[in-house]
């Protein structure tokens, strides 16, 4: 379980987060909206730790990972899988090294090389890449390769929990469609909690268990997808009705 | 004020940028491929240019002490002045400059470019610290790397002075060698070498550290790399400067 509790945080005088509580069940998918610049990546940072609180908390099954430095947040942060805004894939290395990254540097029992190559390729089987890409770099994959190989990262040490920031942004409809699919994937078939930070009200209406909208530091609304569609918000409205409208 | 603050501010986080590395090093897994690969690009890589470098260098010192040697007909001491000065001041400080300018830049290019682009924060997300895993491994290869730069740099400098000294001013062999190995002392190479070491870790904490914190986007990331360069520059220098009064007296 994900608890966020009173979260603040500002950069210089400006206020990022006022005040953010929310708790995400273990299994569960809890997608956060918000416009461009209001905080949803800060607020995803905090989770993992790569970012400390002005006040406030973040627990995880108990464990406050905000007071959390060194070693003992770095055994915390095994749990977690991330897949970043812009894919961030090592460029130096290749595909097979990128997804093998997370497998070869885990602490504890080593797995043979056979393992790790076995691993990677199941995968990014599970992303719907073949063992034609394991030699490409980066540098030669499309943006929507780019995210399904960024997943397959995500996902290799089998983690409990996965952060997904604006896993859709900038992909076309059918490859949108698709990582959709592979979120709820991730959560029907192996059980990872999910939080998932997007603008994209489509794509988070079709995987979230529920919906956080975020506007000015604070979260407006809360709720199912159908629960937040009926929030009398004015903010969360004007958002929603940007899409909805044209539906 | 404003800016002197934020200079002193950033200066205080690279200090404990510094440590954390220093604190890193001793922590398992080590690293050897990656400290091996930093090495062959820092130092095999920089080879050339470093060897470029030191050979012309050696060859003009060696024209000027001749010019100057020749106003008191002592053309023999040409050799060991020369080899003086490459192995205290001239191999470390013009090493250290050049590979400033070759793998300083790219070190903290590479690094900004990884900040900006997520990549650092990626890898910190899978529980590796990238201190440990991208500073350390370029921290430990520039202090190994420095002084046999710094080495191959007296090395070429001292055949091109021998070249211009011997072959083009006609200065015998005999003296020539003979006062080398009269003037110069072990300790005077040892010294070099000191400041290699140190010129090394000094640079490589500084590119590193710029291309670590650097913000925004290829902006941010190039004016990182100007940073790097020049402060690394200007460290080079003050440190020659302390190691010389140190050591010599003022």
């Amino acid at each position: 379980m994900i608890e966020v509790v009173d979260l603040w945080k500002s950069f210089g005088a400006h206020d990022v987060l006022k005040g953010i509580n929310i708790a995400i069940p273990q299994g569960e998918t809890f997608v956060v909206l918000g416009g461009s610049g209001s905080g949803k990546t800060v607020l995803m940072k905090h989770v993992i730790g790569l970012l400390k609180p002005d006040r406030g908390a973040i627990k995880v099954d108990g464990v406050e990972i905000s007071s959390l430095t060194g070693r003992a947040l770095t055994e915390a942060r095994q749990r977690f899988g991330m897949v970043f805004q812009g894919a961030a894939l090592f460029d130096s290395m290749t595909v097979f090294d990128n997804v093998a990254f997370p497998l070869r540097e885990r602490r504890g029992k080593r797995l043979a090389a056979a393992d790790v190559r076995q691993r990677v390729i199941e995968k990014l089987k599970v992303v719907d890449l073949g063992e034609e890409v394991l030699g490409r770099w980066p540098s030669e994959l499309s943006g929507g390769m780019r995210k399904r190989v960024a997943l397959a990262r995500a996902l290799v040490s089998d983690p409990q929990i996965v952060l997904y920031d604006e896993p859709t942004t900038g992909l076309d409809p059918i490859t949108t469609e698709y990582v959709d699919e592979m979120i709820v994937h991730a959560r029907e078939r192996l059980g990872i909690t999910s939080m998932v930070i997007s603008h994209d009200i489509a794509s988070a209406f079709r995987v979230a268990d529920r919906v956080g909208v975020l506007y000015d530091g604070h979260l407006a609304a809360v709720g199912t997808p159908a629960e937040v569609r009926a929030s009398p918000d004015p903010f969360v409205q004007r958002f929603l009705s940007t899409w909805f409208s044209k539906q | 004020m404003k800016k002197l603050r934020a200079a002193l501010e950033d200066f205080g986080q690279m200090l404990f940028f510094a440590a954390e590395t220093v604190a890193w090093a001793f922590r398992p897994p080590f690293r050897p491929d990656q400290i091996l690969a930093q090495m062959a690009f820092i130092g095999a890589g920089s080879a050339f240019i470093v060897g470029v470098t030191g050979t012309f260098a050696g060859m003009v010192f060696g024209l000027q002490m001749n010019y100057a040697m020749k106003q008191f007909a002592a053309e023999g001491y040409v050799g060991g002045s020369t080899a003086f000065a490459l192995s205290r001041e001239l191999a470390p400080v013009f090493t250290a400059l050049m590979v400033t300018g070759r793998a300083g830049s790219a070190i903290a290019t590479e690094l900004g470019t990884m900040r900006v682009t997520e990549q650092i924060d990626a890898m910190e997300s899978m529980a590796v610290s990238p201190i440990q895993y991208l500073v350390v491994p370029r921290v430990i290869a520039a202090v190994l790397m420095f002084p046999v730069l710094t080495m191959l740099f007296n090395t070429l400098g001292y055949g091109g002075a021998y070249l211009m000294g011997v072959y083009v001013a006609g200065i015998p062999v005999g003296p020539f060698v003979g006062h080398t190995r009269e003037f110069l002392q072990m300790s005077d190479i040892l010294h070099g070498l000191m400041k290699a070491i140190v010129f090394g870790a000094l640079v490589a904490i500084i590119t590193t550290w710029r291309g670590y914190s650097a913000t925004g986007g290829a902006r941010g990331v190039g004016e990182g790399t100007t940073r790097a360069v020049v402060a690394s520059s200007i460290a080079i220098l003050l440190a020659d400067y302390a190691a010389t009064v140190l050591s010599v007296g003022s």
